[in-house]
């Protein structure tokens, strides 16, 4: 190309300093401060900040709620990764191996709640577990299992557990899509040669399918660690609050009810550098659990 | 092959067709329960309603505030998605096609901001806006949003320009286009596809965003809709306006089912590939 190396330089310039200089004010800045304000001690006032050293730390480890909120958040890791894992595999075997007419349907169907506000999702799910209303209790009382029914979001012990049908139910469908894109890739060859030995369906689907996909449920299992680590308080914050009597707070819960709704931001950053070093770590160490040598066959 | 034997495939049918039946039932029965009265959706919540009645969109549209917030959340998904793409275009080209230093690592920044949790960039994010003076304000959200999303942006649009044959670019320039002639003249056209998808991904993710709003907006009159519905559901617990409740929630949901309708192979594309990152 022939040009100037002033003027490419200002081409590059115009490419990426205005959104870098937006990046950095919106993105990177605050990411930084964050970790800045887990020092200080402040209720907003910008006058008032008091820097406090790790002050906020300590506090992080004697408060008591801390340690509920974690395990909250793995709680819900845990089960979200084996609902959803267990489910999507099988609808993407099911939906790829065996000659379903009407498989576009159901594609179509289980992935719009994917895309539906978890607003959306939080309130659909507060009336289905509505004690009175709820098609959950309605359902019990339906096949005479009337002693089962509860006041599912108003319990301390199944608020959490219930929080975990709608954020499966909302994912499934993602989660299905990738693993049917990895089967979908594997040589049909494989599966003649095996028929020919003799294999079963089930020993196809344990030596042949799963070993071949193995890549993309890793990807899956570590997407769904991320977006509960960092998102679940989404939909806690919509269905529960993080009530009650603090059963379901989660991490993040936990940091908006301290910085923005008592006001000790100082307090809330501290719990943020909290998620976002549990988070990192979690992920490291999950994928060095689930490293294994790529499968060729 | 052997595999699928009707008798199989009828028992492989039986969790599928529950499965479709847990999506769609909730689905159908909030729009249904959108025009019933609220009588009715207590002698009978899951059943149809006797006449369709369209009062509890108007107690909605005009009790509720939330006309104001479908404009807000209007203004925010399209300011948003814009500033996006004017962010994020640029950029894209010139780190999947310009050689110089730091193209690597300026590209890997923006990636693994998709992996940090932006919760603890809030408390910073919220005192800043306030000094810009776009706390409260669709703005100031709008602004917020669109940096959001950068990251997921760049990273489809610069996969998506390495699939166009350099050759174009190369015409273009001994012809004496300018660099910014081919930027907007060659290659954003081309990219039509990869804007497109990137685009939708965008405005659903705006239109239901939920705790950034909830965050940096702070009276009524700028809710988006996320927040207006998440209201009217607090104030449920104590008027019972359930009608009301799902009516608003049929407004919501309306936008992404014709987005999905439209471009539901698009939409897939981009969440799949968006997680694929990892």
């Amino acid at each position: 190309m022939v040009q100037s190396s002033r003027q490419r330089n200002l081409f590059l310039a115009f490419c990426l300093v205005p959104t870098f200089i937006l990046f950095a004010v919106f993105t990177l800045y605050p990411l930084f401060n964050g970790l800045y304000y887990s020092f200080f001690k402040w209720s907003g006032a910008s006058s008032l900040a008091e820097f406090v050293g790790f002050e906020n730390y300590r506090r992080l480890f004697s408060d008591e709620i801390i340690p509920s909120t974690i395990w909250h958040d793995y709680f819900l890791v845990i089960t979200k990764v084996i609902g959803i894992m267990i489910l999507s595999t099988f609808f993407a075997v099911a939906l790829t191996q065996m000659k379903i007419k009407e498989a576009p349907f159901y594609r179509i169907v289980f992935f719009f709640p994917n895309i539906m506000s978890v607003v959306v999702i939080g309130i659909l799910w507060m009336f289905i577990y509505n004690p009175s209303l709820g098609l959950v209790n309605s359902g019990l009382e339906l096949i005479g299992l009337e002693s089962w029914t509860q006041p599912w979001l108003g319990s301390e012990d199944w608020a959490l557990p219930s929080l975990v049908l709608p954020s499966v139910w909302a994912g499934i469908g993602l989660f299905m899509l990738m693993l049917m894109g990895g089967i979908s890739n594997i040589s049909k060859s494989y599966y003649e040669a095996a028929e020919i030995d003799g294999a079963t369906e089930w020993q196809q689907f344990w030596k042949v399918t799963l070993p071949l996909i193995w890549p993309q449920i890793k990807i899956s299992i570590l997407y769904i660690i991320i977006t509960t680590l960092n998102g679940s308080f989404i939909i806690v914050q919509v269905m529960t609050k993080g009530g009650p009597n603090n059963s379901t707070h989660v991490m993040g819960s936990y940091l908006y009810e301290q910085a923005f709704v008592k006001y000790n931001f100082g307090y809330g950053a501290t719990i943020g550098v909290m998620i976002l070093v549990l988070s990192l770590v979690t992920v490291l160490i999950m994928q060095f659990l689930m490293r294994r040598e790529k499968v060729e066959y | 092959m052997q595999k699928g034997s009707i008798f199989s495939r009828t028992i492989v049918r039986i969790p599928l067709i529950i499965w479709s039946l847990a999506v769609l039932y909730p689905i159908f029965w909030m729009v249904l329960g959108a025009f019933k009265s609220n009588a009715e959706i207590y002698a009978n919540p899951w059943g149809l309603p006797e006449s369709f009645s369209f009062s509890n969109f108007v107690d909605a549209w005009s009790n509720y505030n939330i006309d104001a917030s479908v404009f807000n959340s209007f203004i925010v998904t399209g300011l948003g998605a814009t500033l996006t793409l004017a962010m994020a275009i640029p950029t894209s080209y010139a780190l999947e096609r310009m050689r110089f230093r730091g193209n690597r690592l300026l590209f890997t920044l923006y990636i693994s901001a998709m992996m940090i949790p932006m919760v603890l960039g809030w408390i910073p994010l919220f005192f800043l806006l306030m000094q810009l003076n776009l706390l409260d304000n669709i703005f100031g959200l709008s602004i917020v949003y669109a940096v959001s999303q950068l990251p997921f942006s760049i990273f489809v649009l610069t996969s998506f320009m390495a699939t166009i044959p350099k050759s174009l670019e190369e015409a273009a320039a001994i012809d004496g286009m300018s660099p910014y002639g081919i930027l907007w003249k060659i290659i954003t056209p081309l990219s039509t596809t990869g804007i497109i998808t990137v685009t939708i991904m965008n405005m659903i993710q705006f239109w239901n965003e939920y705790f950034m709003a909830l965050i940096f907006l702070q009276t009524e009159e700028n809710y988006t809709l996320a927040l207006a519905i998440d209201y009217i559901s607090n104030e449920t617990q104590y008027t019972n306006a359930w009608g009301t409740l799902f009516a608003s929630l049929v407004i919501a949901i309306v936008p992404v089912i014709v987005l999905y309708a439209i471009f539901q192979r698009r939409i897939v594309k981009g969440m799949t590939e968006g997680a694929i990152k990892g």
